[in-house]
């Protein structure tokens, strides 16, 4: 439980607050990315890819490509800007700048700068996959795509709690990496594996080893979720999943994450 | 009438690795006191003072700043200390006045006349010329200061300075003693590390000698040194025809010597002196007073097995 107050405190907000007044300085060039991706990811695969595929059969139901492909877009948006933040971001932040160094002089302490970070790697997570929308709803006015819209602004809670579970995941790397060079390592280990058994571009082969390794899958809940909600306006036990599994995942990983990066920091623990 | 102490760190232990690092220190600084921490690389300095101001939790003992037990009010003690560590650790992405802005917003309650006081600093400092430059851009003495600067921006009671100068040129060392030597008048304690002897010998108000994590010697440089080395060094080259029997003399009265570029550095107090010149009449060689540079090789050579 110790590891769970600070994330009220307002040092922990400090440091949020120190990640937005830096990421509001550079909007201009920081915002193109969240835009770009997505748009050139859907009219790549959606539009270019879709127009060269018959329909897929999604839930006994023929839909587009670019139907199926608009909602894993949003759940992986979300999964990868937050794990990049945790985990790229935050170690070049504690390693090379050693602004948490500096940090740490003050009021502020340890499990302040892990939650600041965490609640930053969420929040810009949160911030991208809402530019993802923007972009989807571009394509809904141009007639490209049909969602069910008023839903949309209901995703991002969930995606921020997702994002959140899985900056855990980044902050064990940035606790246990032993340098830059290493930095291929998670996304070998854990972005590309999460990824492919996620059903975000396609869905998985009808396989039943595919089949139960995605069922402890967050991001594959995520995708399926969203789909559900945003192609057939329903409410499915998906979502429910994925929020279970998202909880889980930072009731262990973020003790854990403390301890290891309290080792990491000040060679301590 | 006695003073209170704004330091008060009591039997401190700490392991790191499965090596008893700190075994039993006690550290106390009071208002306009400068404590200087002395001794070999891994004598305990860095790992003491990082449990002072909360890096590290120590195994046991119990450290208090300006009466808040860091462990039990962490808030109000940290509130009540300021760090400068040894490595800069600036904020990257904020200009010289962007890290002090900054760093004020981690205090609670918040700094009284933010604004008003880093114009004071960035005064102080020498630093309003470079207000608006990135950390970077700056040079190593004036990097220092903004280290400084944002260790007391909060006008802490105690600070810690962990080698201010270490890698300064001659100037701007005496630029950094003169900043120390301000804090000292506001009525800060101070308590800085360095292993530039004659800096801990201007700065300090009192030594703190450290030897493999334990209190060696305490107290004014004089003292410390008399302790620890003696009152005269006899300096002369191993190679000096009739000193041949120096060692054997060395091994009877159990002295242990230092040999520095091809010369022997004997510690002997006034007792000492007389017998050596009684039992080598004819040699001839240099007596000095000792400096804190014996102190350190003394250290080292009680150390060797």
């Amino acid at each position: 439980m110790t590891s769970f107050i600070p994330a009220f405190a307002w040092q922990s907000r400090a440091i949020l607050g120190r990640h937005w007044r830096v990421h509001l300085r550079k909007w201009h060039t920081a915002l193109l990315p969240p835009l770009m991706e997505p748009l050139i990811m859907l009219l790549a695969f959606g539009v270019g890819l879709g127009s060269q595929m018959t329909t897929l059969t999604w839930n006994g139901t023929s839909i587009d490509y670019l139907t199926y492909l608009a909602p894993g877009i949003l759940a992986y948006t979300a999964f990868m800007t937050s794990f990049f933040q945790s985990l790229f971001s935050a170690y070049v932040r504690m390693h090379f700048q050693k602004s948490w160094e500096g940090q740490l002089t003050t009021q502020v302490r340890l499990e302040h700068v892990v939650w600041g970070e965490a609640f930053w790697a969420a929040s810009m997570a949160t911030m991208y996959a809402a530019m993802v929308c923007v972009v989807l709803v571009g394509f809904g006015v141009f007639g490209s795509l049909t969602l069910h819209w008023p839903w949309l602004l209901a995703t991002l809670p969930l995606l921020f709690l997702g994002a959140l579970a899985f900056s855990a995941i980044g902050l064990l790397f940035t606790a246990t990496l032993p340098s830059m060079d290493h930095m291929g390592l998670p996304f070998f280990l854990v972005i590309m594996p999460i990824g492919f058994a996620s059903n975000t571009y396609f869905p998985l082969p009808d396989l039943p080893v595919l089949n139960q390794i995605s069922m402890v899958n967050p991001l594959y809940h995520l995708c399926e979720g969203l789909r559900w909600l945003l192609i057939a306006g329903e409410l499915h036990w998906h979502l429910a999943a994925a929020a279970g599994l998202f909880l889980l995942m930072l009731a262990i990983l973020i003790p854990i994450d403390m301890r290891l990066l309290r080792r990491r920091v000040f060679g301590d623990g | 009438m006695t003073t209170v102490s704004l330091l008060d760190a009591r039997g401190l232990v700490k392991s790191l690795g499965g090596k008893r690092v700190v075994d039993g220190v006690d550290l106390t600084c009071a208002p306009g006191e400068v404590l200087g921490l002395l001794g070999p690389n891994g004598a305990g300095k860095t790992t003491s003072l990082r449990m002072c101001y909360g890096f590290l939790r120590p195994d046991a003992g119990t450290i208090s700043i300006a009466g808040h037990d860091l462990t039990l009010a962490p808030d109000a003690a940290r509130q009540a200390l300021g760090v400068c560590t040894q490595d800069d650790t600036f904020d990257a992405d904020f200009s010289v006045r962007g890290n002090l802005e900054q760093t004020g917003r981690y205090y609670r309650p918040r700094i009284p006349d933010l604004k008003k006081r880093i114009d004071e600093l960035l005064d102080q400092f020498g630093l309003k010329e470079y207000e608006h430059h990135m950390p970077e851009m700056l040079s190593g003495g004036y990097k220092r200061r903004l280290m400084i600067a944002r260790a007391v921006l909060h006008r802490p009671r105690v600070v810690f300075l962990d080698e201010p100068t270490t890698g300064l040129d001659p100037q701007a060392r005496v630029a950094v003693w003169e900043l120390v030597a301000s804090l000292r008048a506001q009525g800060m304690a101070v308590v800085l590390t360095t292993h530039y002897m004659d800096e801990a010998e201007r700065l300090s108000d009192r030594l703190l000698v450290l030897q493999s994590g334990k209190v060696r010697a305490a107290g004014q440089a004089k003292s410390v040194l008399g302790d620890v080395v003696g009152e005269h060094i006899v300096v002369l080259p191993v190679s000096t025809p009739g000193a041949e029997g120096i060692p054997a003399w060395l091994a009877e009265r159990k002295l242990i010597t230092s040999t520095v570029l091809g010369c022997w550095h004997i510690p002997l107090d006034a007792a000492g002196l007389v017998a050596f010149v009684a039992a080598f009449p004819t040699l001839r060689y240099e007596v000095r007073i000792p400096t804190l540079d014996d102190l350190f090789l003394a250290l080292a050579d009680e150390k060797k097995p």
